[in-house]
């Protein structure tokens, strides 16, 4: 079963990332992009790992996604796009992607993957926000700082005034 | 008034449904009855409790219902039983039904207007079925240009992911379809799928209004995400669980609004962005852009996104009465069922009518506890459902500008004093290990 799930996953992971690549139609290839991200979360499912696929879900599916799209949806590609294409790219392309696969393949090979026991119960979420405040607490307040500093960055952003200030009513 | 059968007479319709079943079963009986004999006289039956089970046998099982009872408890306690009926898609979309009624009903009588009045004898009760045989039987128009495929899928889609929230909720104790550990994670990440559902629609109908409505619903959605987020997280703080039925049974002293008001103020207005509601309903704002990115949608598609609208606003509403106001906790209302009938029987006379097998469903599934708790959880996300339906007749709409500075500087600094005010009440002692909980 979790085999079978397995599989199915890659397929759609790798499909849907190749066709992200290939499609012409930009939109469609960011559908795809959605699917590949779709995938990886569903790796996460299998790997026991609920919390994250989740926040993979609900973070790169439901919002980077979707910016992609609304990003694309405002291009016109003719103007941008320039198709440079021909079969020396191509190969070269192939075969980096495969050189790049096999060493990856070898680096995870050679990190003991094989002797994780894979029948250990799902990490309960409590568990990792008690490592958060205790052992990893410098990369919490990292983490903090940034995110406290875009969200004020936003807020700067959003409280713009010099724009349109004086067409406001309210 | 045009009536499209003006010599339609109800008494004369009653008449013909009855004449129709006389038939049925007058040919059921002469031909259809004997020959499921005859077929089954060829197959071989098995023996139950030592007894063929013949024909004539099965027609007399299916009339005990020391025999039936058990198989429609086993059956109500299926998770085909639980999507498809009570604590999922029926349920919700009976409410949704509702809902739609009712909201139809009181902005007439807000704006002092009827309202539905025709269909059905009372009120226009029967007003929605009437709409939803239209939307059926009207055709489905595909515009020329259109991308069809994802046309096509949005509709489904979009009610797939409103019937995905639904299943989230827990309606009383243990009746909930999925019972995830991290259910309020999975609430955010089925939300995040509406508005891609929203711009695939919009954009696949190749038509300027329903684009721009579809932009609108994109920002609007996008933004008002995150002060939904973050105006969530001092319930999870203050309950210590993601689970949402344990977060709902964490309230059987006192409902989370009383201690965190802030957030459910931030929630109900991310909610009510969320679900496109007036004052936030630029995307459909149908003075402006016909109908936003509903505009292309015709017949059934249409019905769909309108019942996946419902569902969603029914789940919002019951995610609130799960998170802010307790869920199915509340007096106990609903009084003890007398046993001593089912155990007993009922005396009627020289008789005693016994009805067998009753008891384990009384007992086990459909307690009074169970029963009260789907009262007060009903009555509850009702109550949210009117106070969201409620703006509709009041407020206008907003612009998107008035949109985006509520979303992204009021709501998200009044999201982070309640994490504030959830942080200090569990530091302070007043909830978590130690204090009233």
């Amino acid at each position: 079963m979790a085999d079978a799930a397995f599989l199915a996953l890659t397929v759609i992971t790798i499909g849907s990332a190749i066709a992200a690549l290939e499609m012409r139609s930009l939109i469609y290839g960011s559908i795809a992009l959605m699917g590949t991200l779709g995938g990886i979360a569903g790796f996460f499912f299998l790997l026991d790992a609920p919390f994250v696929a989740l926040f993979q879900l609900a973070v790169y599916v439901g919002s980077i996604a979707v910016l992609i799209l609304f990003t694309v949806m405002l291009v016109k590609r003719e103007l941008i796009f320039k198709m440079i294409e021909d079969r020396r790219r191509k190969f070269a392309g192939i075969g980096l992607m495969l050189i790049i696969m096999v060493s990856l393949g070898a680096v995870f090979l050679d990190s003991g993957i094989k002797t994780i026991t894979t029948d250990e119960l799902a990490v309960d979420f409590r568990d990792i926000g008690k490592n958060f405040v205790t052992y990893y607490w410098p990369a919490l307040i990292l983490m903090g700082l940034v995110l406290a500093g875009s969200v004020t960055g936003a807020l700067v952003l959003a409280r713009r005034e010099d724009v349109e200030d004086d067409q406001r009513t309210n | 008034m045009s009536v499209i059968a003006p010599n339609f007479k109800f008494s004369k319709f009653i008449q013909s449904l009855i004449s129709d079943v006389v038939w049925f079963v007058l040919i059921f009986s002469l031909i259809g009855f004997p020959i499921i004999m005859m077929v089954l006289f060829f197959i071989p039956m098995p023996v139950i409790d030592g007894e063929l089970l013949t024909p004539f046998l099965a027609f007399t099982y299916l009339a005990d219902p020391t025999r039936t009872l058990p198989i429609v408890q086993s059956f109500m306690m299926t998770d085909m039983f639980k999507i498809m009926a009570f604590p999922g898609f029926g349920f919700a979309a009976l409410l949704a039904a509702g809902t739609i009624f009712v909201e139809r009903k009181m902005l007439a009588k807000l704006q002092l207007r009827v309202g539905p009045f025709y269909c059905g004898k009372f009120e226009g009760i029967l007003q929605l079925m009437g709409d939803g045989l239209k939307l059926i039987s009207k055709e489905i128009i595909i515009p020329a240009k259109a991308d069809k495929p994802i046309f096509w899928a949005a509709p489904v889609l979009f009610v797939a992911s409103a019937a995905a929230f639904v299943a989230l909720i827990p309606v009383a104790p243990g009746w909930v379809v999925a019972d995830v550990d991290l259910g309020l994670l999975a609430v955010f990440a089925v939300i995040g799928f509406f508005p891609i559902v929203t711009i695939l629609s919009a954009w696949s109908a190749n038509s300027k209004f329903p684009f721009i409505g579809g932009i609108r619903a994109l920002f609007q959605m996008v933004s008002f995400e995150i002060p939904l987020i973050l105006s969530l997280l001092g319930v999870v703080m203050v309950t210590g669980s993601l689970n949402l039925s344990e977060i709902a049974a964490s309230q059987s002293s006192f409902p989370w609004i009383l201690f965190l008001p802030v957030g459910a103020i931030v929630f109900f207005i991310t909610m009510l962005a969320e679900l496109e509601r007036i004052p936030f309903d630029l995307p459909e704002a149908e003075s402006e852009i016909v109908a936003g990115w509903l505009t292309e949608l015709s017949g059934m598609m249409y019905g769909l996104v309108q019942l996946g609208t419902y569902l969603k606003l029914y789940a919002f509403a019951a995610l609130f009465t799960v998170l802010f106001l307790g869920g199915w906790n509340g007096p106990m209302i609903v009084p003890q069922f007398p046993m001593e009938l089912v155990t007993e029987g009922i005396p009627l006379g020289p008789i005693t009518a016994k009805i067998g097998g009753l008891e384990p469903l009384l007992t086990e599934l459909i307690t009074p506890e169970m029963i009260n708790g789907v009262l007060m959880f009903v009555l509850k996300t009702v109550g949210v459902i009117f106070f969201i339906l409620l703006p509709r007749g009041v407020f206008p709409r907003i612009r998107v500008d008035m949109l985006l500075n509520l979303g992204w500087h009021k709501l998200i600094g009044l999201a982070f004093v309640n994490i504030f005010i959830a942080l200090a009440l569990v530091y302070a002692g007043v909830l978590g290990p130690g204090g009233l909980q």
